[in-house]
C-alpha cells in the first residue's frame, strides 16, 4: 500500500491529487499496523507444535488439536501438531534438529531442550495435580506401595517423568525398582494404564492428569495406592527459530486464552485450568531425577 | 407327398433346438462375462477402498509422529500386493513424503470413481489421512488393471469354451435324437401314406414303449380296424351293386313282360276281336245289300251295325297301335316317332311339335327303339295333360356310341318341390337305367320341361324282342 501511495504521489499533480494522496496515506496506516501485527509469526511460516509422545498419537491429536487450531486462528498462521515415535526420538528431534517451534514436553526434558537447543520457556500449564500415581485394579490385593514387591508395574519410557517420579517414590519406600519388582515399559501412559486395567500387569504408573483424562469406566475400575512428590508444571517453550516478538505473541495468546469462549472451550477440552507465567528456575531441580 | 428338406420335421426340430441352444447359451455366456467383469471390478474397487482406508488409518499415527521410515517399511509390505502399481503419501502440504512403485506424473492424478471408468490402465484412488478428525496428509494409490483384465480374459475364454463345448454336445445329441425320432415318425408317415393308398396290410414294428411306440401300436390297431371296416364296406357296396344290377334286370324283365303282355294283348285284339269285327262288318254289309230291296228298316239297322263295327275296329286298331306300334317294327324308330307325333299333332292342333333326328338310327336294337318310343309317347301324353305348351321339340341323335334323346316344351313346367317322380317319370327312368343309360329332368315353374336321355349303344343292336 505504501508503494501504491508513492506511485500515486508521483503521478498526480494539483491540489486535489495531493488531498487524495493524504487520504490514501491515512487509510494505509491502520492496514500497515495490522500487517505489522500479523508479521510477528507469519514470517516464521507454519509453526510446528511438538508434543511429547506421552500418549498415543491419535489421543494426542485429539487432545491438542483444539489448542493448535486456537493458536493458528489467533496467530493467523498454520500450527501443526507433530510428535515422535518415542521419547528418545522426540528428544533427538528437539535437541539436534530443533524441529519444533512450540514445545510441549515433560518438565524434566525441558531443561535439556533449553540447555542443548536454546528453547525458551514462555508459559506453563496451570495444573494442580502434577504428580505421578500408582494405580491398581479395585479388586486387587495390592493395598500399599510395599505390596508391589515381586509384582509387575507398567510404566512409560524410563525417561518419562512419571517413571522417574515413581522410581524415586519406590526408592524412598525402600523398594529397589530394578530388583524388587518388574518394571514393564509401555509405549504411552494410556498403554500403561490399560495394561493394569486388563490385568496384563499388576499395577500402572502414570501422571495423574493423564489418569484423570482417561475414560470414566477405566477410572472407576482402578484405585490409587500411591502418589509421588509434586512435579513442576508442564512447560510450554518456543524454539530458537521463533522470534521474540512471535514468542511474546504466543505467550500472550496462551495467557489470555481464558478470556474468550473459544479459549475456555479449549481449556475445558484439555482439562487445563489455564496457562501461567513460568519460572525457568523451578525446573532446574528435575535434573537430579534425570541423572539419578 | 414329398416334403422339402427345409420344411421337414427333422430339420425344423434340430434347427429349432440348436438355434435356441445357441441363443440361450450366448445370452448365458454374455451374462456370465458381465457378472465376471462386474465381480472383478467390484472386487478391485472394494479391495482398493479397504486397503486405502486401512492405510489411511494406520498412516495417521506415523504422520503425526513424522515416523516416515516405519511408515515406509509398513507400506513396503503393502506394496507386495500384486495389483498395486504405486502408493504415494502426501503430507499436509501435498508434498510427497513416501513414493513407492511407478508414481503418476501428476502430483495428484485424476481420481477414478470405479475401475470401469479407468482410461489409462491404472485405477487411481485417494484418501485423506485423518487423525482425530484432523487432516494429516493424503494417500494416493494406483491399482493396475492388467491382472484383473487377464483374469477376466481367462474367465471369458473359459466360459466361451464351455459354451462352445455344450453347443457342440447339444447339436450332436439333438441331431442323434432328432434323427432317431424323425426316422420313426417317418416310418409312421410312410405307413399312413400306404394306408391312404389303400394298403391295409401295413404293420409298423413297435421298437420302444415311448410315445412313438405307443403311437405305432395305436396306428396298427387303427389300420386293422379301418381294414376290417373297409372290407365290410366293400362287401356292402358289392352287394348293393349286385342288388342294383338285379333291380335293373328285374325292371328290364318287368318291362319286357309288359311289352310282351302288350304284344299278346294286341295279338288277341287283332286275332280275336279283329276277326269278329271283320265278320260283323261283312255280315252287316251282306244284310244291308240283301235288305236294301226288301226292307228299309233292316237296311238302316245293317248300316248302323256296320258303322258301330267300323268304330269298334278303329278303337281296337288304335289300341293295337298303342299296345304294339306296328310301324316301329315295320318302318323303324324314326318313322314310328313321326307317325306318333303326327297323330299327336292331329289331336293337339294348338301345339306345334317338331322332331329332328341325326345320325344313324337304323340298327339301334329293339330294346332301345321301344324304350325311346315309349319315352316320347309318355312325354307327349304328359304335355297333353299338364303342360299347356305351344311348342314341343323332340331331338334324337346318334353320336358315335350313344343315343341322345331330348324333349323340350315351353309349358308351365313342374314344381319338383311339390311333385317328384310322378307323371311316369319313374317308369321312364327305369326304362333308361335298365339299358345302362342316364335320365335327366330339368324343369321348374314357368320353365317348361326338358328331358334328356342318354343311352349307351354298346351291343344295342344284338338284342331282339319277339314281335307279333
Amino acid at each position: 500500500m505504501r508503494t501504491l501511495s508513492l506511485q500515486s504521489k508521483h503521478q498526480c499533480t494539483g491540489k486535489h491529487k495531493l488531498i487524495a494522496v493524504i487520504i490514501c496515506c491515512l487509510l494505509a496506516i491502520p492496514t500497515s499496523i495490522a500487517a505489522a501485527e500479523r508479521s510477528n509469526c507469519r514470517q516464521t511460516g507454519p509453526l510446528v507444535f511438538g508434543i511429547l509422545p506421552y500418549i498415543s498419537a491419535e489421543q494426542l491429536v485429539y487432545r491438542f488439536s483444539p489448542l493448535a487450531n486456537y493458536l493458528s486462528e489467533k496467530l493467523q498462521i498454520p500450527v501443526r501438531i507433530e510428535t515422535a515415535p518415542h521419547f528418545i526420538e522426540f528428544a533427538r528431534r528437539t535437541h539436534e534438529d530443533q524441529h519444533y517451534d512450540i514445545l510441549f514436553t515433560a518438565p524434566h526434558l525441558y531443561t535439556q531442550a533449553s540447555r542443548k537447543a536454546g528453547f525458551r520457556l514462555i508459559v506453563s500449564i496451570d495444573s494442580p495435580d502434577m504428580w505421578a500415581v500408582i494405580v491398581v485394579p479395585k479388586q486387587s490385593d495390592i493395598q500399599t506401595i510395599e505390596d508391589l514387591e515381586r509384582k509387575q508395574l507398567a510404566t512409560v519410557h524410563p525417561l518419562g517423568l512419571s517413571t522417574l517420579l515413581v522410581r524415586k517414590r519406590l526408592l524412598d519406600a525402600g523398594i529397589d525398582p530394578d530388583v524388587d519388582l518388574n518394571l514393564v515399559i509401555t509405549p504411552s501412559h494410556d498403554a500403561s494404564l490399560l495394561s493394569a486395567y486388563h490385568g496384563v500387569t499388576d499395577a500402572s504408573a502414570l501422571m495423574l492428569p493423564t489418569f484423570e483424562a482417561s475414560s470414566k469406566r477405566v477410572q472407576e475400575s482402578m484405585r490409587i495406592i500411591a502418589r509421588t512428590e509434586k512435579s513442576p508444571l508442564i512447560p510450554i517453550s518456543v524454539g530458537p527459530r521463533i522470534s521474540d516478538s512471535c514468542a511474546s505473541e504466543i505467550t500472550s495468546v496462551l495467557l489470555n486464552i481464558g478470556t474468550t469462549p473459544e479459549g475456555r472451550a479449549v481449556l475445558e477440552h484439555n482439562k487445563f485450568n489455564g496457562f501461567r507465567k513460568a519460572n525457568p528456575d523451578a525446573y532446574e531441580k528435575l535434573d537430579e531425577l534425570l541423572f539419578r | 407327398m414329398a416334403t422339402s428338406f427345409f420344411y421337414s420335421l427333422r430339420f425344423r426340430l434340430i434347427a429349432s433346438v440348436v438355434t435356441i441352444e445357441i441363443v440361450m447359451l450366448s445370452l448365458l455366456v454374455w451374462n456370465n462375462i458381465t457378472i465376471i467383469h462386474t465381480t472383478h471390478t467390484d472386487r478391485l474397487r472394494d479391495t482398493a477402498s479397504s486397503m486405502i482406508q486401512q492405510i489411511a488409518n494406520t498412516s495417521g499415527n506415523y504422520m503425526v509422529a513424522v515416523d516416515y521410515a516405519t511408515l515406509q517399511d509398513y507400506l513396503g509390505n503393502v506394496m507386495h500386493y500384486q495389483e498395486l502399481a504405486y502408493l504415494v503419501i502426501l503430507d499436509r502440504d501435498d508434498a510427497p513424503v513416501i513414493t513407492l512403485g511407478l508414481a503418476p506424473r501428476e502430483a495428484r492424478p485424476v481420481i477414478d470413481p470405479h475401475p470401469d471408468s479407468v482410461t489409462d490402465g491404472v485405477f487411481d484412488i485417494s484418501s485423506e489421512i485423518l487423525v482425530a478428525g484432523q487432516p494429516m496428509g493424503t494417500v494416493l494409490m494406483g491399482f493396475s488393471l492388467s491382472l484383473m483384465e487377464e483374469a477376466i480374459h481367462k474367465s471369458r475364454i473359459r466360459g466361451i469354451s464351455i459354451a462352445a463345448a455344450e453347443i457342440l454336445l447339444t447339436v450332436v445329441v439333438t441331431v442323434l435324437i432328432g434323427l432317431g425320432l424323425t426316422r420313426r415318425l417317418g416310418v409312421l408317415s410312410n405307413a399312413a401314406q400306404e394306408v391312404g393308398g389303400g394298403n391295409y396290410s401295413v404293420n409298423i414294428p413297435v421298437e420302444t414303449a415311448d410315445e412313438v411306440g405307443r403311437t405305432a401300436t395305436a396306428f396298427n390297431r387303427m389300420v386293422a380296424e379301418v381294414s376290417n371296416r373297409t372290407l365290410k364296406l366293400e362287401e356292402a357296396e358289392t352287394r348293393t351293386r349286385q342288388l342294383l344290377t338285379e333291380n335293373r334286370q328285374l325292371a328290364q324283365t318287368s318291362l319286357t313282360a309288359q311289352e310282351d303282355e302288350r304284344k299278346h294283348l294286341a295279338r288277341e285284339l287283332h286275332d280275336e276281336l279283329g276277326q269278329c269285327i271283320t265278320a260283323i262288318r261283312a255280315d252287316a254289309k251282306s244284310i244291308r245289300s240283301l235288305s236294301k230291296e226288301c226292307d228299309a228298316r233292316v237296311d238302316a239297322s245293317a248300316s248302323a251295325i256296320l258303322d258301330v263295327a267300323s268304330r269298334i275296329y278303329e278303337v281296337v286298331h288304335s289300341m293295337m297301335q298303342r299296345l304294339r306300334p306296328g310301324v316301329l317294327y315295320d318302318l323303324g324308330l324314326v318313322e314310328a316317332l313321326k307317325e306318333e307325333i303326327s297323330a299327336w299333332q292331329e289331336r293337339n292342333p294348338d301345339t306345334k311339335c317338331i322332331i329332328t333326328v341325326s345320325g344313324d338310327l337304323a340298327d339301334l336294337g329293339e330294346r332301345v327303339n321301344i324304350t325311346v318310343y315309349r319315352i316320347v309317347q309318355e312325354c307327349l301324353t304328359n304335355i297333353t295333360k299338364y303342360a299347356h305348351a305351344s311348342r314341343v321339340t323332340v331331338d334324337l341323335s346318334n353320336t358315335e356310341d350313344k343315343l341322345v334323346l331330348k324333349t323340350e316344351d315351353d309349358g308351365k313346367g313342374i314344381d319338383l318341390s311339390i311333385m317328384t317322380d310322378g307323371l311316369g317319370i319313374i317308369g321312364m327312368r327305369e326304362r333308361v337305367e335298365a339299358l345302362g343309360g342316364e335320365f335327366q329332368l330339368d324343369t321348374g315353374p314357368g320353365k317348361g320341361v326338358s328331358i334328356m336321355v342318354t343311352i349307351p349303344l354298346m351291343n344295342a343292336g344284338n338284342d331282339t324282342i319277339e314281335y307279333i
